[in-house]
């Protein structure tokens, strides 16, 4: 089953949170939609449910037809940021979405066992949820979420506060139960990496809009315009004031070198002069805070830097790692 | 020390052969209480849900007046309920003044203030997302707010018992609007303190043990629920 949305506004207070002219999501495909904070994210994902508290105009559809309340809640199964349980064991958690949809205890509970093998939580089935640690209780929240096979699972930052292991492994779990169902995925998040490891579709969300959406490879590598750049970290922007260059040039700060020595740069790579700022160490990397003459640039390095705070410093960008980048719309 | 002593040996005796007033009276006490409650969860739960869940105008004061009425002094209930049911009172044509009704009414409004306030306490104190993430999982309203005063069912067996603690055991209201008539309106708080004023000590402490073991009763209860929830950790 797909879903999507036409026309979706959601205001409050006279703000205009979100606004999607259209979104679509296919069967079986998973759409990131990656967004900072205060975005508009967790706004667009409840509203695609009915689930939220400010006023929205415009049309869910499912499969293509407008969708009433009655019928995105049989559809849809979604997961907070914060896994909300309820007081009592592991396995009741689990089976309460099949609970909450009039399936019997006995009954629920069987069907939401294998999701607890498919999440790697079996061997928790008794215990009490108030004993679970932040993962475990995401992986409870997920496996409750998949137990009553939705054929719409909207995922909302679902991975936030774990730690690097455990996330791995859990999107990697995910992935594989999510392969089985085929539901159509939205994961709203900020991060690039949950993006790039789940969703074949990313649509990046600036205040309220979707600014770009394509293929998540594309997507991340070529920024629609600056604020879509600093979201994908293309955080160092060179203005054509300081390069000479019709729009502005950004690329990822780990892309630019210093240039030290007299040693020339690499052929074809833009250079900008700026003075150093500070340095930072980042454990084998360094970073490099500069103000150029149009405002500051940062660069990640691993060589070694002489130079000192209040010096005057070269960086080099090779061209393959530079993306032209247009303003915002206004 | 002695008429302590002998009280309590006169009280064991009493209770023990089943002194038969003492039984009608502690079977009264429970109707006119248990009815109170009856009325003040019918009452205060939707009242108390609604401040707990809702956001609307007047409901920091709804709130505040329920947070003040728990605190409100048995004899002041009893005051304005004699004086409604009063002969020449509003109500006074319905004759209920001195009867086991009014003393239901009288508990009613002291026990209601204690359920709303405790039962919006106790839906306040489950995570705001709740009712949301189970709409999320596809539950329909009704089965969202179910599964919401599942989730809260501790607190709101304790505002219940709150609320029972708290009538069961005041004398003002059920002394005011019931007038202790044996065998009619006579209740374990009030026989109690006629005892005590006639000097019939073993009889008075008879009624309060009877009063406390009421009290152990439903706090046993309540106790027992709460330790079948805690968990290790």
């Amino acid at each position: 089953m797909s879903i999507g949305c036409r026309e979706l506004v959601v205001a409050a207070g006279g703000r205009v949170l979100v606004a999607v002219p259209a979104l679509d999501v296919a069967a079986g495909e998973t759409l990131a939609v990656l967004g900072s904070n205060g975005a508009g994210k967790s706004t667009l994902l409840r509203a695609l449910a009915h689930l939220g508290s400010a006023a929205q105009s415009g049309t869910v559809v499912l499969d293509g037809h407008a969708a009433t309340t009655a019928e995105l809640r049989r559809a849809v199964a979604a997961v907070l940021q914060r896994p909300v349980l309820q007081r009592t064991s592991v396995i009741d958690n689990a089976a309460a979405g099949l609970r909450l949809r009039g399936v019997r205890r006995r009954e629920a509970r069987r069907r939401a066992e294998p999701w607890l093998d498919a999440l790697g939580i079996a061997h928790l089935a008794t215990r009490h949820a108030r004993t679970l640690s932040g993962g475990e209780a995401q992986r409870v929240a997920l496996a409750r979420a998949l137990a009553v096979r939705p054929r719409v699972l909207l995922l909302d930052e679902p991975f936030t506060g774990l730690d690097a292991t455990t996330r791995a492994d859990l999107l990697a779990d995910l992935r594989a139960a999510v392969d089985r169902q085929q539901p159509a995925v939205l994961l709203v998040t900020h991060d690039r990496q949950e993006a790039r490891s789940l969703a074949q579709r990313t649509a990046l969300l600036v205040d309220g809009e979707v600014r770009q959406i394509g293929r998540t490879a594309d997507v991340l590598d070529a920024p629609a315009d600056l604020e879509c750049a600093a979201l994908l970290g293309f955080t160092t922007q060179l203005p054509p004031a300081l390069t000479g260059r019709e729009t502005t040039l950004v690329a990822r700060p780990e892309h630019c070198s210093p240039l030290v020595g007299s040693a020339p740069p690499p052929p074809g790579s833009v250079v900008v002069d700026g003075v150093l700022r500070r340095l930072v160490p980042l454990g084998g990397a360094i970073r490099l805070d500069v103000d150029t003459a149009t405002g500051p640039a940062t660069a990640v390095t691993t060589t070694d830097i002489t130079a000192t705070p209040g010096t005057t410093i070269q960086l080099a960008i090779p061209r393959e790692h530079l993306r032209e980048c247009a303003p915002p719309p206004p | 020390m002695d008429v302590l002593g002998e009280g309590l040996l006169e009280a064991l005796r009493l209770l023990l052969t089943g002194d038969e007033d003492t039984w009608a009276i502690t079977a009264l006490t429970l109707r006119v209480s248990l009815g109170a409650v009856l009325i003040a969860v019918l009452l205060g739960v939707p009242v108390g849900s609604l401040i707990g869940l809702r956001r609307f105008r007047g409901r920091r004061m709804l709130h505040a007046v329920a947070n003040t009425g728990m605190g409100m002094p048995p004899v002041v209930v009893g005051l304005f309920v004699t004086v409604l049911l009063w002969r020449s009172g509003p109500l006074g044509s319905l004759g209920l003044l001195y009867t086991p009704t009014a003393m239901v009414l009288a508990q009613a409004v002291i026990a209601t203030p204690i359920v709303i306030a405790l039962t919006a306490a106790a839906l306040q104190q489950v995570d705001p997302d709740f009712v949301l993430q189970m709409r999320g999982l596809g539950a329909t309203r009704l089965r969202a707010l179910g599964a919401l005063f599942m989730e809260a069912r501790l607190p709101l067996l304790a505002a219940g018992t709150a609320a029972f603690g708290a009538v069961v055991s005041e004398v003002g209201a059920a002394q005011m609007v019931g007038g202790n008539i044996a065998g009619e309106t006579r209740v374990l708080t009030t026989a109690a303190v006629l005892a005590t004023s006639r000097g019939q000590f073993a009889l008075a402490i008879a009624f309060g043990l009877v009063l406390l073991l009421i009290a152990f009763a439903v706090n046993l209860v309540i106790t027992v629920a709460q330790h079948r929830q805690t968990v290790d950790r």
